[in-house]
């Protein structure tokens, strides 16, 4: 499964189950955990039991499973019952049993066999649309959308001169300022160290991080978290380059709908359309197929884009001169977060990785991984292929890494060059009279766990916390 | 009788403990309790920033040189 779906995956698990009920009444919502959150065995369980009248014996469903693939089916039961989909309940024999969960169950038998409910997923726009747009068209727009909100948050505009291109709303701003990926001090945007963990992970990932962090606050906004959650599982289900009509929807939805328009995440001419189209971005929320990586996706991600696998533009090299082949005024601001760059051409910007430029980095709160890890999957297919041809002196057995050992070892240490000291706040005991005065209070400091340092020697040690261990030299008079 | 100290306990290398005690040789406006190993201490609590301020500042002029090395 795609590491990319495992926040979702929390963010459901932590709802209480009568939400899923709710949820669970959406054909769409049922269609989209099926296809996204549930792992391939888990998936084989589900449509096995779906159309069965009783529930099947917890010891029969296992006997499915060969004894050394155990680990696999325990966390396929699990994930299950964690998403509210299988539940226990007993035959008519009264063994333990499993079934699907009824709401979950004839939703997803609507899903796939067809609806009452034509609503469901979503309602095809028949007139024809005069300005129709193009797929490409929707890719261009969803990429510039979403890089404007990288760049807000990076503060590409500052660094270009430009002034803002892509125009983004309040509620974009507040959104990501309430998920503390943006700090705004004296008026000045600032990337928090979350922030910038945002912008290095894939924009699969990113788009699931912002929608959640739309749902927990929908409801501070006076809107039912619940219906814009099973709404943007509506939305991924959608197909990409057909317009939907908005006649239908709710005020929670069109209200929605607006919002997202600001992220990229669907396209409509002006509020007041009457339609709207879904970008890749919404319709790769729920797929197997990550916005990334895969040929159809590409266009989004572009040239220009944050390409990942073989669309790096990176090459940095042993004495740490870095060369980026991009002309992204986002990538380009990412660099620059951690490198002194020193050239801009049209297609090509160098610059060198420092003690200076890292520690600046460090300092803003970035980790020394988050630089390695950007580096390692922006990485030039040259630098990959080089590195590659080491891989067979490589006898350590450890993944070889694409880029130069001497430059990620270098801003390993620059990192801990900057943790010169560690400090603990607390209390230090001391001036005790005897071995055995000393020996009790530091036990029992031990064993509350509070204890950070002691020293038999001098007969003193340092706590964390000094209430307990105060009354209980107190209690020992 | 046993007593209580608040403060920060540090725990950091021998020479940057060594430059700890040379500032609170100045004033003695740093160490509450020198723990007589090689990197540990406690410091006033109030002194951290300052103190982290300080070693950064006394440190990089000592790197500069090497940084200016392998400059461009």
């Amino acid at each position: 499964m795609a590491a990319s779906t495992s926040r979702p995956l929390e963010y459901l698990e932590g709802l209480p189950g009568v939400t899923f009920d709710r949820l669970y009444k959406q054909p769409s919502t049922a269609l989209a955990i099926f296809r996204r959150m549930l792992p391939d065995l888990a998936k084989c369980f589900v449509m096995a039991l779906l159309y069965l009248k009783d529930p099947i014996p917890t010891a029969d469903l296992e006997n499915w499973v060969k004894a050394e693939s155990k680990k696999e089916r325990d966390n396929a039961l699990s994930i299950l019952g964690r998403l509210h989909i299988l539940s226990t309940t007993r035959t008519d024999e009264n063994a333990r049993a499993y079934m699907v969960t009824t709401t979950f169950a004839s939703s997803l038998r609507h899903a796939l066999t067809g609806s009452k409910d034509p609503q469901s997923f979503g309602v095809f726009s028949h007139i024809p649309d005069e300005s129709k747009i193009t797929i490409a068209g929707l890719d261009e727009y969803a990429r510039r959308q979403w890089e404007g909100v990288l760049g807000y948050m990076v503060g590409v505009s500052a660094l270009t001169g430009d002034s803002d291109p892509v125009n983004l709303s309040r509620g974009v701003k507040q959104l990501l300022q309430a998920g503390n990926l943006v700090e705004i001090k004296d008026r000045r945007v600032d990337i928090t160290k979350e922030g910038f963990g945002f912008v290095l992970q894939d924009v699969n990932t990113q788009v699931w991080h912002i929608m959640i962090l739309y749902v927990e606050s929908a409801d501070s906004l006076g809107m039912d978290s619940v219906e814009v959650l099973s709404f943007l599982f509506l939305l991924s289900s959608l197909e990409l380059g057909q317009s939907y009509e908005k006649k239908h929807m709710s005020s929670t939805q069109l209200r929605t709908l607006a919002d997202l328009a600001d992220f990229g995440i669907i396209y409509q001419e002006s509020p007041e359309a009457t339609r709207f189209y879904p970008t890749r971005l919404a319709t790769t929320l729920t797929s197997d197929s990550s916005a990334l990586g895969t040929p159809g996706a590409s266009s989004l991600t572009g040239p220009t884009g944050q390409g990942a696998g073989s669309g790096g533009f990176i090459i940095i090299e042993t004495n740490y001169r870095l060369y980026a082949y991009t002309s992204s005024p986002l990538q380009i601001s990412l660099i620059s977060l951690f490198t002194n760059l020193k050239y801009r051409f049209p297609n090509l910007v160098t610059g060198k990785v420092t003690r200076q430029s890292v520690r600046r980095a460090i300092d803003m709160g970035i980790t020394a991984d988050q630089i390695i890890a950007y580096l390692m999957s922006h990485a030039h297919p040259q630098l990959r292929k080089q590195n590659a041809g080491h891989a067979t002196y490589n006898t350590s057995g450890m993944p070889h890494s694409v880029l130069p050992p001497t430059v990620t070892d270098q801003i390993r240490l620059w990192q801990l060059e900057r943790d010169r000291l560690r400090a603990t706040p607390g209390f230090l005991f001391k001036d005790f009279n005897n071995a055995a005065e000393y020996e009790a209070p530091c036990r029992y400091a031990a064993e509350i766990g509070v204890l950070v340092w002691k020293s038999d020697n001098k007969r003193m040690f340092f706590v964390s916390r000094h209430e307990q261990v105060a009354a209980f030299l107190r209690q020992k008079k | 009788m046993p007593r209580a100290v608040k403060g920060l306990l540090i725990q950091c290398d021998p020479s940057i403990k060594a430059m700890i005690l040379r500032y609170d040789e100045e004033r003695h406006d740093y160490i509450v309790e020198d723990l007589d190993d090689d990197n540990h201490l406690v410091i006033k609590e109030s002194q951290l920033e300052n103190l982290k301020a300080r070693l950064d500042r006394d440190l990089d002029e000592k790197m500069l040189l090497l940084d200016l090395s392998d400059s461009e």
